[in-house]
C-alpha cells in the first residue's frame, strides 16, 4: 500500500537532438570515432543530471548528414534507456537538409502539448555542401526551433564558423572549437550536461553581467591551454 | 560539469597545514564540483569552485563562516579551506553526508517512499534549522531540493551547500537563489537574497515536501507549451498567483497535469493550509507578510500530533475539527473512525493512537520542542486488552480527575484509563480527555 497519495513530481518533456556531421572529412584521422566515444562517455553524465532533475524528462534523438540527412535515432528515447550507436563517415555536407528534418520533428503538431525548450547540438567539421539557409530557415520558422536552446561545436580548424553561428543565432555565443579528442569530449559533455541542465531545472543561479537568453546558458568550460596551468602536474 | 580535480590529487587544508586527497568524485553543481576526500585519515568532502565563482569574495565569505561555526549539527558547515600549488582557485573541507541521508528529488520521484509522520518531522527539523540559522543574524541564500538531504526512517535532516550563507542584508554578490524557489521580488530583479527570501523559498520547500508540487504551477503554468526563462519569470515572478488562492480561482491545478496538488492539499488540516494560503497570497507581495520558521515549527509538530491510523486499511490521515475537513480516509474511502485525543491548551491536540508517546513539549510550556526521552506513551491494560490507558513515564506523580469527579495519583510507572472527560494534571499542564464521539 502506498503510504501517501499521488504520483511523482509533474514533469516536462526536454528534447535533446543531436545533429551530427558525418561527411567524408569525419572520417579522416579518426574524427568520427573520436565523436561515437566521446557522446557514450556524456552518457553517464547525462543520465546522472536526468536522475538529479525531478522536472523533466529527458528524450533523446540524432541524425546525421552527409549525402542528404538521415535519422540515426528518430523516436525520442528515454535517456535512462538510450544507447549511442555508433556513426560512420562518407559523403558531402549537406547540413540544410538535417536542419529541415529536424524542423519537421519539431513542428507544433508533433511535439507535445507542453515541454521544456528543446536543446540541439550541431557537431561539424566543415563547410556545407547544401542550401544550408533554407534549412535553417524552416527551423526557426517553427516555434519549438526558434526556442530551441542551439549549441554548435566545430571540430578542427577547418570548420566553417559562419554557419554555425547562424545556427545558433545569437552572436553572443560563439561556436566552440574542438581542436583534439580531449577537448571535443569536454565539449559534448558540457552541452549533454550543464546545457540540459539549465534547459529543465537551472541550478543556483549567480549574478551575471552576461547575456541571458530564453535559457541561462552556462559557462563552456575552459580549454586546459587557456588556464595557463600545465596538462600534467 | 566536468572535473577540477583528479582522483588521488592532494590538496592542502589551509589552517591545519595537513593534506587532503581526493577519493571519488561525488557531484557538480552551478558554483563547483564535490569529491570524498581523505583528511589524515579522516573521510570528508571537499567542494572545489569552477574558476569563475572563485572568487576573492567566496573566499572572505567561507573565512567569515568558518569562524562562526555551524549553527548546529545539521548543517554541513565548512571546517576548513583547502587550496592546491597545482590547481587555481580554492576549496574547502566539510563533512561528509552519512548514506542513511537521501535527497529531496527521490522524495518528489517518488523512489523514496515515507510516512506522513516521518515527512511531517523532516519538515519541522528543517523549519528549526533555519530558524537557528536565522536567529544567528545569517542567510542562507539558496534554499531549494538540491542542498537538503534527510533519513527516510527518521526524518533526521541534514543541511549542504552552505557557502553562500551570509550575514543577513550584508550579503554582496554572489548566489541568487535556485529558479521556482526563488522569492518573486529577486526573480523580478528587484531584491536580493536575505533572510525574508529564504522564508518565501523555506515555504515553496515545504510545500514540494508535503504537496509534490509547486504552489504556483496551475492552469497559468499548464497554459503554456513552452516553458522557457521568459515563462518562468512570468510564473514565478512578475505574475504569480497561488494555485489555491481563495480570491482568485484563475490559477487552480490543471487535473491533468497537476494531480498531486489536488489530492495532497485537501488531507491536511486546516492550519497548514491556512499557512500555504498566507505564504503564497500575501507572502508572495509582502516580504514582511510571510510566515516564519517559528510558525512552522509549531505548526509541524501541531500536524503531526494530529495524524491518526484509518481502522479499515492503517493509512494516515489528519484531524481537522474545521468544516470543509475530510471526513473520509484517503486511501479507501471509508468514514475515519477517531481515537481518544488529548486537547493541551487552546490549540493543541493529541491524537492518541496505539503507538502515541508524549514528550515533555507537550507537557510543560518550559520544555518546548523537547523530544528527547518520552513523557508518556499509550498502552493497553495488561488484563483486559480493551481497555487503554496513558502511561506516566515521568519521574513525578500525576493526577486524575474522572468526568463524575474521582481524583487519583497516577505515580511513575502507573497507567490512567482513556475516558471521556478525564482530566490529567502533569503538574506543568493540565489536559482533558476526549472521547472518538466528542
Amino acid at each position: 500500500m502506498n503510504m501517501r497519495p499521488g504520483g511523482e513530481l509533474a514533469a516536462r518533456e526536454l528534447h535533446f537532438l543531436w545533429i551530427v556531421d558525418c561527411s567524408g572529412s569525419m572520417g579522416v584521422d579518426g574524427k568520427i570515432e573520436e565523436l561515437n566515444n566521446a557522446i557514450d562517455e556524456a552518457l553517464p553524465g547525462m543520465r546522472e543530471v536526468a536522475a538529479d532533475n525531478p522536472n523533466a524528462q529527458l528524450l533523446i534523438r540524432a541524425i546525421r548528414f552527409s549525402n542528404g540527412a538521415q535519422w540515426h535515432v528518430l523516436k525520442p528515447v528515454a535517456i535512462e534507456e538510450f544507447q549511442w550507436e555508433p556513426l560512420s563517415a562518407d559523403g558531402v555536407t549537406d547540413l540544410g537538409a538535417a536542419l529541415a528534418e529536424v524542423a519537421e520533428q519539431l513542428s507544433i503538431e508533433r511535439m507535445p502539448q507542453r515541454a521544456l525548450p528543446p536543446v540541439l547540438v550541431l557537431i561539424s567539421d566543415g563547410q556545407p555542401t547544401d542550401d544550408y539557409k533554407a534549412g535553417l530557415k524552416k527551423l526557426l520558422g517553427q516555434p519549438w526551433g526558434a526556442k530551441a536552446v542551439r549549441i554548435a561545436i566545430a571540430i578542427g580548424r577547418d570548420a566553417d564558423h559562419g554557419p554555425l553561428q547562424e545556427f545558433i543565432g545569437n552572436i553572443e555565443f560563439k561556436p566552440l572549437q574542438a581542436n583534439n579528442a580531449e577537448r571535443l569530449a569536454q565539449l559534448i559533455k558540457w552541452a549533454s550536461t550543464a546545457v540540459v541542465k539549465a534547459a529543465s531545472a537551472p541550478s543556483s543561479q549567480v549574478v551575471q553581467a552576461g547575456p541571458v537568453g530564453n535559457v541561462p546558458i552556462p559557462e563552456p568550460p575552459v580549454e586546459s591551454g587557456e588556464s595557463g596551468v600545465d596538462d600534467v602536474w | 560539469m566536468y572535473q577540477l580535480l583528479k582522483i588521488n590529487q592532494t590538496v592542502r587544508a589551509e589552517a591545519s597545514k595537513t593534506a587532503c586527497r581526493v577519493t571519488r568524485f561525488l557531484g557538480g553543481g552551478g558554483q563547483g564540483e564535490v569529491y570524498a576526500a581523505d583528511w589524515d585519515g579522516s573521510a570528508v568532502a571537499l567542494k572545489w569552485y569552477f574558476p569563475q565563482s572563485a572568487t576573492e569574495e567566496q573566499r572572505l565569505l567561507l573565512e567569515d563562516l568558518i569562524h562562526r561555526s555551524a549553527p548546529d549539527a545539521r548543517f554541513l558547515w565548512p571546517i576548513e579551506l583547502a587550496s592546491s600549488s597545482d590547481v587555481p582557485g580554492f576549496g574547502y573541507v566539510m563533512r561528509l553526508r552519512e548514506q542513511r541521508f537521501k535527497g529531496i528529488v527521490a522524495l518528489m520521484k517518488r523512489q523514496v517512499e515515507v510516512s506522513f509522520r516521518t515527512l511531517v518531522t523532516a519538515c519541522f527539523e528543517l523549519a528549526d534549522s533555519y530558524y537557528q540559522l536565522h536567529a544567528n543574524g545569517l542567510c542562507y541564500r539558496d534554499i531549494s531540493f538540491g542542498n537538503v538531504f534527510f533519513d527516510p526512517e527518521t526524518g533526521e535532516v541534514l543541511i549542504c551547500d552552505n557557502d553562500n550563507v551570509a550575514v543577513n542584508r550584508q550579503a554582496g554578490g554572489g548566489v541568487l537563489g535556485t529558479p521556482k524557489f526563488m522569492a518573486p521580488e529577486i526573480v523580478r530583479g528587484e531584491a536580493a537574497p536575505s533572510r525574508d527570501t529564504d522564508l518565501y523559498s523555506l515555504a515553496a520547500l515545504l510545500f514540494y515536501m508535503l504537496i509534490v508540487h509547486h504552489p504556483l504551477e496551475g492552469r497559468r503554468e499548464s497554459a503554456i507549451k513552452c516553458f522557457d526563462l521568459p515563462a518562468m519569470t512570468k510564473i514565478y515572478g512578475t505574475d504569480p498567483l497561488f494555485i489555491f488562492d481563495p480570491d482568485d480561482e484563475s490559477n487552480r491545478p490543471d487535473p491533468v497535469f497537476h494531480a498531486n496538488a489536488l489530492a495532497f492539499w485537501p488531507i491536511y488540516p486546516k492550519l497548514i493550509r491556512e499557512l500555504f494560503t498566507r505564504s503564497f497570497t500575501e507572502g508572495l507581495r509582502n516580504s514582511q507578510g510571510r510566515v516564519r520558521e517559528t510558525e512552522w515549527r509549531s505548526a509541524m509538530i501541531q500536524l503531526r500530533d494530529r495524524i491518526l491510523y484509518c481502522t479499515e486499511c492503517g493509512a494516515e490521515n489528519f484531524f481537522d475539527q474545521s468544516a470543509e475537513a475530510a471526513r473520509k480516509c484517503w486511501s479507501c474511502e471509508k468514514p475515519i473512525r477517531l481515537p481518544y485525543r488529548l486537547q493541551i491548551g487552546a490549540k493543541t491536540v493529541v491524537m492518541l493512537n496505539h503507538d502515541t508517546r508524549l514528550h515533555h513539549h507537550h507537557l510543560d510550556e518550559s520544555r518546548r520542542y523537547d523530544f528527547g526521552r518520552p513523557a508518556a506513551e499509550v498502552v493497553r491494560h495488561p488484563q483486559d486488552t480493551r481497555v487503554w490507558g496513558l502511561k506516566n513515564l515521568t519521574d513525578a506523580k500525576w493526577s486524575s480527575t474522572t468526568a463524575d469527579g474521582a481524583v487519583s495519583a497516577v505515580e511513575p510507572g502507573r497507567s490512567v484509563r482513556l475516558a471521556r472527560g478525564t482530566r490529567i494534571n502533569f503538574g506543568t499542564s493540565q489536559v482533558e480527555i476526549f472521547a472518538p464521539e466528542d
